[in-house]
């Protein structure tokens, strides 16, 4: 069985993949591309409607026997099915059912804010060409642009104050991880806000659980492993465009 | 009695999900309706259970849990019965992705083309000093902007247009998943389609245009297979008004 994953900067959706490949003890052909000159697009990845369409934008692409897969969140729960390692996920369905909703809030509310900021401090250079997706094109339009709404940004920077007190109330009784075990929520949720020190830098103020929860986080020899494929010296300075900001509500 | 309540509205879109999925498991439930259009979402004892104030909710025992589409996983792994999510793990992988393409990107479209045509003017003539206080009640900003936009049939045409773009391209999406295999992400039926039948079982009333036995013939396919469900059948007889007997459209034959 080969295993192939195209991955990013060890940042957002490509640190949650490449974390959980390694925490898992997965064998990956990995192949770096650059997802802020549009490489996700071209030719040399497969194109079925699941890599075209996701709702991650440009993240990761893990193909398994010519199966091209996206989404963070259940790459890593693929991997955890597949792995040898220390499980990633809760065993029992009700704190099961807690990890898949907080991986839900971060990637419904948390990633396209910090997409959206992520992309408007470092714009990509130009659109690529090939992208499958109007609205992922039209994402793409907005940043290269430096287009931003302003209440959108404002919002955006909210959401992200809001995350690092979620998580402070979360680790409140002590814990080391987010889920009590460690889990594909911790690496979600640190691989969306990692880059927000440097440009929501209230929003962890006086976050001290937050903190230590990152250092032990980044002391995992699996997550320093993934860091350790950057090939820039801020790899969590590297955006390209995410999810879209819910249009709904 | 059961240990388990289930907060819902009708059976279609989010509430219909752990509905018909613990239908389909065989789980008894007490059933705990709501009634949309007349905001007891956003009243005191329901913000008890769900103080988001969005439908639906569960309980199980001393549990509280929320977000349908994770409710039904729950559902799967927590009681006995039929398995709803495949067990080969790249299967796992695009129920999940199906599902969340689903929830956040056709769904949302659907919501504002219902909610303009159908929940806007359900609650448009009720008194406008009651709705406006309705309205301040809403947990969530987002929603509260979404109701005014209901209530004012204020959704902009390039919003409209948007989600009509959307709508269009993801029945073909579907369309040709369904051409692929014969239920949604995997071989058997499960949690992937659950999830589409809610969103998609009034397409063909809703769309004609879009979605019919000559364009879509394996959504149809799709659909009259869910709805000859024994599951589907009991799901949808807890429904209360005309938006869940749309779904006696499905007994005709294909054309
Ligand atoms: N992500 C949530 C969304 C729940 C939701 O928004 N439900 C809608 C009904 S389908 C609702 O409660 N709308 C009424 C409101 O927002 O007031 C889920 O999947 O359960």
């Amino acid at each position: 069985m080969t295993t192939i994953l195209y991955h990013g900067q060890p940042n957002g959706p490509s640190f949650t993949v490449l974390a959980a490949a390694f925490e898992k003890d997965v064998d990956l052909d990995l192949r770096a591309i650059d997802l802020v000159a549009g490489e996700r697009h071209s030719t040399a990845l497969p194109h079925p409607l699941e890599v075209d369409q996701s709702i991650e934008g440009e993240g990761p692409v893990l193909v398994v026997d010519g199966v091209a897969m996206t989404d963070s969140v259940f790459l890593a729960c693929y991997l955890d099915e597949v792995g040898s390692g220390p499980a990633l996920r809760p065993a029992d369905p009700y704190a099961r059912w807690q990890m898949m909703a907080w991986c839900r809030y971060v990637i419904e509310r948390v990633a396209p804010a910090v997409a959206c900021l992520g992309v408007a401090s470092a714009p990509p250079a130009a659109v690529p060409a090939g992208i499958v997706s109007a609205d992922l094109e039209g994402r793409w339009r907005d940043a290269v642009a430096g287009r931003a709404d302003d209440a959108q940004l404002t919002d955006s920077r909210a959401k992200i104050g809001q995350a690092v007190e979620k998580i402070e109330t979360q680790l409140a009784d002590g814990r080391d991880w987010l889920m009590g075990n460690f889990s594909i929520a911790d690496l979600e949720s640190y691989a969306w806000l990692a880059g927000m020190r440097g440009i929501v830098p209230s929003a962890f103020a006086a976050s001290p659980l937050t903190d230590a929860w990152e250092a032990r986080l980044r002391a995992r020899p699996a997550v320093a492993r993934a860091l350790g494929l950057a090939t820039v010296a801020h790899p969590e300075a590297i955006w390209a465009p995410g999810p879209e900001i819910n249009r709904w509500g | 009695m059961t240990d388990v309540t289930l907060y819902h509205w009708e059976p279609n879109a989010n509430s219909g999900k752990p509905m018909l999925a613990l239908f389909e498991k065989g789980v008894a439930f007490d059933s705990h309706y709501l009634d949309l259009l007349n905001f007891d979402q956003h009243k005191p004892d329901y913000l008890a259970v769900n103080p988001l104030g969005t439908i639906p909710a569960m309980t199980h025992g001393q549990y509280v849990l929320t977000e349908s589409t994770a409710i039904m996983e729950y559902v799967d792994e927590a009681f006995d019965g039929p398995r709803l999510m495949p067990a080969d793990p790249v299967d796992q992988w695009r129920t999940r992705w199906w599902m969340k393409f689903l929830d956040q990107w056709l769904a949302p479209s659907f919501s504002m083309i219902g909610w303009s045509v159908f929940v806007g003017p359900s609650v448009r003539q009720k008194d406008p000093v009651e709705l406006e206080a309705a309205i301040d009640r809403i947990p969530m900003p987002e929603r509260r902007v979404a109701w005014r936009k209901a209530i004012n049939g204020a959704f902009s045409a390039e919003e409209m247009a948007e989600s009509q773009r959307r709508v269009a391209l993801g029945i073909t999406y579907l369309e040709q998943a369904l051409g692929q295999r014969e239920w949604l992400a995997a071989d058997s039926y499960g949690l992937a389609d659950i999830n589409g039948f809610n969103l998609a079982y009034a397409m063909p009333l809703s769309q004609p245009q879009l979605c019919n036995d000559s364009l879509t013939p394996n959504i149809m396919r799709w659909l009259r297979a869910i709805y000859a469900r024994p599951a589907t059948r009991a799901c949808w007889a807890l429904g209360r008004t005309d938006l869940a007997r749309r779904i006696s459209l499905l007994e005709g034959e294909p054309a």
